[in-house]
């Protein structure tokens, strides 16, 4: 409750449109009220004989108060689900910001599918409840008393007895939404299932083809399929449940009309209009209540999703610039590491263990080693993506730590290693590196400081070119040279590539890693590679094995030493002939 | 008036303008509301559950007759016993109890307990109408999905190869729940409406025709006005569903690109880039807002209209007698009824045209027929294992060949090595060997007969299969080492374990064999995944080996451990081997050059040391030091 309250604060910056949308409720229901009063008079009087002038009258009156009525449900249902509408977007960007602003310890902590889902369903979970939700519900507060009192002034016995039903169908209603809410889920669960067995199916389908396995497939699926069909007639059977208790108590409700009001109608005279206006309230009367029990049955989401939305909005980001930040005048470009350590949350060991290093300005260090030795966690290390639990790193002399976001992360750019592209253009995504809009020249400059010019040519729309889902798809060197591009744009001092040129073929790449160092004023390299041409050239190598470094030196040196680097160097070297052939 | 012209041809413009966008899903593409040819078929489809539609049509008319049933009680017993009470105290009596009411009330309870037994009857098929159509629509709907598919993964791998997992997955999800809706809400539904709406008129006209008059001449104003707004309803609904799609996909798509948004410090423009995209589905909601606004108000006040209309009409004949009040209930009720299917006809509209839609898509899918076909040949005696490949050519495109007029043998128990560049076609040798594809000219043979004379599963049985990125299934270990395979016994599994040295990947895994594998095999390394695709092809114990070496670079003890499994995969069985290892091709039996889809020389290591070609060139670059 103080969840969804909290929430509804942001409703209230839209106050003044919220009232007057909260105030149109009950003329409106008041004017549905009116028009069944308006005709079970005319049918009162009728009895006794009328004139054509009197029913003219009549007709104009119910056509003058349904169009005010209409007015007032229009202006109700806009002025209500505008703002709410407005709330969702603020939340949303509110969310997204905050995101944004998290550290990736934060991001590998939780799964994207339930940080979608708090900005998509629990922000509509949100909404509804506290938008139309709250006009329905303001709704049938004004509709079911009015209705019920002017009833009851009607004749008592009769509006007591229609009461009966009316409570049945609101208790049935409160007491299948939670069934209705789980068989549903269990459905959502069950079509989820059958897209994931399809995806892997789909995705796997060498494999399946390989071992002429799409009998069991089709068995997976089948039975996916199936829970999902057992799923859909238990939700069904629900739902029918649901449906006749709803009609049924409104079908029920005619009972009294006709035995009560009948024999009131025998006994105390009470006009055949009046009971026009119990039939036709009844009609009115429906939906009003079916939506109070809905909103009852929504209520428990709502306060869960309000809940996760609060908790994201809530969460303090853990790296943040420091209180009293040195500052770097010019960045030079000097590395150090001393004693550095990281553990990933959760993890059974270090993944980086007591790692010690120089890098020089205006050099480049490469870090190689086999998968999953650490590489690509140092080098989270350096961009601060992840703190250190142990030890210190230092740019210029000055603790990372000690330093603003905005002053390392500027100092540095970084390509990462699933070589990470925006679906948009090609310039977009170069320019994405860059403080200001590229002009036409830089870009050109960048493309081909990437070995990628000749490429970008010969696409149809240039270096306008979408590029992704919708757009031409690169290959993965293109991807990698493009994402290089994107990080000389900003003209950093240092330059950390995440194994970000393993799809590029060797002629480039060394064209490539010459391209890198160039700047006028000097940079410095960091390379982690799995290939090792890549880093033969490197002033300075070390060699991760489970998070420690157990070699360094230059390529020569380590070609020398006996150990992992000299070997897998001749185990590369033969492949690359192989491959070269 | 004008705000609304304007809004709903905004509507339909942005429809239109997103149905043009590249950026829209397919699935929003608008299509046609009735297309018999499809109904027909898919009726054709329905075959089996035929008896539940016909189940449902007549839950639908026994609710219709208790439906009509329930007004007809309340006028009787109103113009009945009501109205000659009433028409007795008229002339001045006092009837009591005992005296001119005993009658009346008497057949008043009557009257109410048949409106009971009534409402009892109602509620028992309102809760059939919707159990059993459910049923009816799901049950058609689970068969045609397997149907579907099982269909899809008999397809060839080339009709694969031009999809993007993502539609094909739609296939079987929405566009197969689409139809679901169609089964129950529209063909049912519907078809059931026109008769309620026949017969509502027709009960109408004869209880009094001029009110019917009326009703009849109104009506087209309500159907006017549901079909007007749904379409602009739809259209508005179609363009923020394509907005909050291009919403969502730029969130994931930060959301995995978190890294270089932080470290490019690019927070301030992704907000930003998040708020303009909010701003255009705000936009394109204020639109539906307006709509859906106007819509059920503008519904209620022709509703209005219509009762208005019949209270002046029908009031001129209540005031002189020709119409009793019992009547004008029972009628007005009826009109309620007649009302309700004609403002929904819109809705049901909208359902069959996104079905239809899908029926399209999907019966494209189940017209496309494969055309690696299945042979008749069952194997005979067991597979020797003599592999042949003669005058093989073949292009994926056509005018583009990948392999050209490629000829060589790998004699039963042999392992042929293939080297090459990337793109000179050594995949293409092994995706033709599994009858992936079928060559565009040539044959290969399996001792001695086309691949393409045996059946299918059959021959694909007797290859065990190792990709370079081997697929690993949700579930557990065993079930993706076994993939319910007969031949894969518990004995055969244990000595594959063994062989492949995945026992080492076992020990580290507490639950073991029953361990669970997450999605593509997620929880485990690259080596380990290497491991347990070797075991899960040694655990078929296949008489041929079709395999593509990984080139991850993985620790030292784990290379070993991966290359001995691969020894004990190999021997004894005829083996085709995409190789990236030097140790396997100086291993081979015969090592096949491949160059731009030529085989350019074939032969064992030494004879094509001693041929003097490219393979003596690269290995006296190789290993001039020692001595090869």
């Amino acid at each position: 409750m103080k969840q969804l309250w909290i929430q509804f604060q942001r409703f209230l910056r839209y106050r003044w449109t919220l009232a007057a949308g909260v105030a149109c409720i009950p003329l409106a229901a008041l004017g549905d009220v009116w028009i069944t009063k308006i005709v079970g008079d005319a049918i009162a009087r009728l009895r006794e004989g009328s004139d054509t002038e009197f029913l003219s009258g009549m007709f104009w009156l119910m056509m003058a108060v349904a169009l005010v009525r209409g007015i007032f449900r229009y202006l109700q249902r806009w002025w209500i689900v505008s703002v709410s509408r407005y709330v969702e977007v603020g939340l949303k960007q509110d969310l997204f910001d905050k995101l944004v602003e998290l550290p990736l310890s934060f991001h590998v902590q939780h799964r994207s599918g339930d940080l979608v889902s708090r900005l998509t369903s629990d922000v509509e979970n949100v909404r509804m409840f506290l938008g139309p939700g709250l006009m329905y519900t303001g709704g049938a507060l004004v509709m079911v008393p009015a209705s019920l009192i002017y009833l009851l002034a009607l004749d008592a016995s009769v509006a007591a007895w229609m009461v009966v039903p009316l409570v049945i169908m609101g208790l049935g209603m409160k007491w299948m939404a939670p069934r209705l809410e789980k068989h549903s889920l269990a459905v959502q669960e069950s079509a989820a299932e059958i897209s994931h067995k399809a995806q892997e199916a789909f995705s796997g389908i060498r494999v399946i083809k390989g071992y002429a396995r799409e009998e069991q497939q089709t068995r997976r699926f089948g039975s996916a399929s199936a829970k999902s069909l057992h799923h859909q007639l238990e939700l069904g059977r629900a739902r029918g449940v649901t449906h006749a208790i709803t009609w049924g108590s409104k079908d029920l409700t005619f009972l009294p009309i006709l035995f009560v009001g009948g024999m009131a109608m025998m006994n105390k005279d009470l006009p055949a209009g009046d009971l026009f206006k119990f039939i036709d309230l009844i009609a009115k009367l429906f939906w009003p209540i079916i939506a109070l029990g809905w909103m009852a049955g929504i209520y428990p989401r709502a306060v869960v999703s309000a809940g996760r939305v609060s908790e994201l909005l809530e969460t303090q980001p853990e790296i943040a610039d420091p209180s009293a930040p040195i500052e770097l005048d010019e960045v030079r470009g000097r590395l150090e590491l001393e004693r550095v350590s990281f553990r990933y949350p959760g993890a059974e060991r270090e993944a980086v263990e007591n790692v010690s290093l120089v890098v020089p300005e205006n050099t480049v260090l490469g870090v190689v080693g086999p998968t999953g030795s650490g590489k690509s966690t140092l080098l989270n290390l350096l961009t601060r993506l992840f703190d250190a639990s142990a030890g210190e790193i230092r740019l210029d002399g000055a603790p990372i730590k000690r330093l603003n976001l905005a002053t390392l992360r500027g100092a540095l750019a970084y390509v990462p290693q699933d070589s990470f592209l925006f679906s948009d253009t090609w310039r977009a995504n170069v320019g994405f590196g860059a403080d200001e809009p590229l002009d036409d020249a830089t870009v050109a400059e960048l493309a081909d400081r990437a070995c990628m010019a000749g490429e970008v040519a010969t696409f149809p729309g240039g270096y306008d070119q979408k590029i992704g889902e919708r757009g031409v798809t690169l290959s993965g060197g293109q991807r990698q040279r493009t994402c290089i591009a994107r990080a000389l744009a900003g003209d950093p001092r240092v330059l950390v590539l995440d194994d970000s040129l393993s799809a590029v073929d060797t002629e480039t790449e060394a064209q490539l890693v010459r391209n890198l160092r160039s700047a006028s004023h000097g940079r410095t390299v960091i390379l982690a590679a799995h290939r090792l041409s890549t880093v033969r050239h490197a002033d300075q190598i070390v060699v991760l094995s489970k998070g420690r470094i157990v070699q360094r030196g230059r390529h020569d040196e380590l070609l020398e030493q006996p150990g992992w680097y000299a070997d897998t160097w001749s185990r590369q070297q033969a492949q690359a002939e192989l491959a070269g052939l | 008036m004008i705000q609304v012209v304007k809004q709903l041809k905004e509507a339909r413009k942005a429809a239109k303008k997103a149905a043009s966008d590249p950026d829209t899903p397919e699935e929003m593409v608008v299509g046609k509301a009735w297309d018999s040819t499809l109904a027909r078929r898919l009726w054709r489809e329905a075959r089996p559950h035929h008896g539940l539609f016909y189940g449902a049509f007549a839950v639908l008319a026994v609710l219709f007759v208790l439906e009509m049933a329930g007004p007809w009680i309340i006028r009787n017993a109103i113009d009945g016993p009501v109205a000659e009470v009433i028409a007795l105290r008229a002339q001045g009596d006092t009837p009591t109890l005992e005296q001119g009411m005993e009658g009346p009330t008497r057949e008043l309870i009557w009257w109410a307990l048949a409106y009971l037994a009534c409402t009892l009857g109602m509620t028992s098929f309102r809760y059939l109408e919707v159990a059993h159509l459910t049923r009816t629509g799901q049950s058609v709907v689970h068969d045609l999905r397997v149907k579907l598919f099982k269909h899809i993964e008999s397809l060839d791998l080339s009709w694969f190869d031009k999809r993007p997992t993502g539609s094909l997955v739609t296939r079987v999800t929405s566009d197969i729940e689409n139809l679901g809706e169609m089964f129950t809400s529209g063909l049912v539904t519907l078809g059931f409406d026109f008769v309620r709406i026949a017969v509502l008129l027709v009960v109408l006209f004869v209880l009094h025709w001029q009110l019917a008059l009326v009703v009849l001449a109104l009506m087209p104003l309500l159907i006017g006005v549901s079909l007007v707004f749904r379409g602009g309803a739809r259209n508005a609904h179609r363009a923020v569903r394509a907005k909050l799609s291009v919403l969502n996909g730029y969130l994931q798509e930060v959301l995995q690109g978190m890294r270089v948004v932080h470290v490019f410090r690019r927070e301030a423009r992704v907000s930003q880039r998040f708020r303009d995209l909010l701003g255009q589905y705000l936009q394109a909601n204020v639109r539906t807002i307006v709509l859906f606004a106007l819509f059920f108000p503008a519904l209620d006040f022709v509703v209005n209209g219509i009762q208005a209309a019949i209270v002046w009409v029908g009031g001129l004949d209540i005031s002189s007698g020709d119409l009793e009040v019992g009547e004008f209930f029972q009628f007005w009720l009826y009109v309620g009824m007649l009302l309700n299917p004609v403002r929904e006809l819109g809705e049901r509209y909208n359902v069959l045209q996104s079905a239809f839609a899908s029926s399209e898509r999907i019966f494209q899918v189940l017209d496309t027929q494969p055309t690696v076909a299945s042979g008749s040949r069952a194997r005979g005696a067991a597979v020797r294992g003599v592999i042949r490949f003669e005058n093989v050519s073949f292009d994926y495109l056509p005018g583009v060949p990948v392999l050209q007029d490629v000829s060589f043998e790998i004699p039963a128990g042999a392992t042929v090595a293939v080297v090459g560049a990337t793109g000179a076609g050594k995949s293409t040798l092994a995706n033709l060997l599994m009858r992936f594809y079928d060559p565009t000219r040539g044959r290969i043979t399996l001792d001695g007969v086309d691949l393409r004379e045996y059946e299918l599963e059959e021959l694909r049985s007797q290859f065990g299969l190792v990709l370079q990125e081997d697929f690993l299934f949700a579930g557990s270990v065993r079930e993706n080492l076994v993939m319910e395979r007969s031949e894969v016994s518990e004995a055969s599994l244990a000595r594959a374990l063994d062989a492949s040295r995945a026992r080492v990947v076992l020990e580290r895994l507490p639950q073991g064999l029953d361990a669970p594998v997450a999605e593509r095999g997620a929880t485990l390394s690259t080596g380990e995944r290497q491991l347990l695709a070797i075991a899960r092809a040694l655990a078929g114990s296949p008489r041929i080996v079709v395999l593509d070496e990984a080139t991850a670079s993985v620790d030292s003890q784990t290379e070993h451990q991966i290359e001995e499994a691969q020894d004990n995969l190999l021997a004894g069985r005829s083996a085709l081997v995409i190789a990236h290892r030097l140790s396997t091709v100086r291993k081979a039996h015969k090592i096949l050059v491949m160059h731009r889809g030529v085989l350019r020389e074939q032969g064992t290591h030494e004879e094509l040391l001693r041929l003097g070609g490219i393979y003596a060139r690269l290995h006296r670059l190789q290993f001039a030091g020692d001595g090869g």
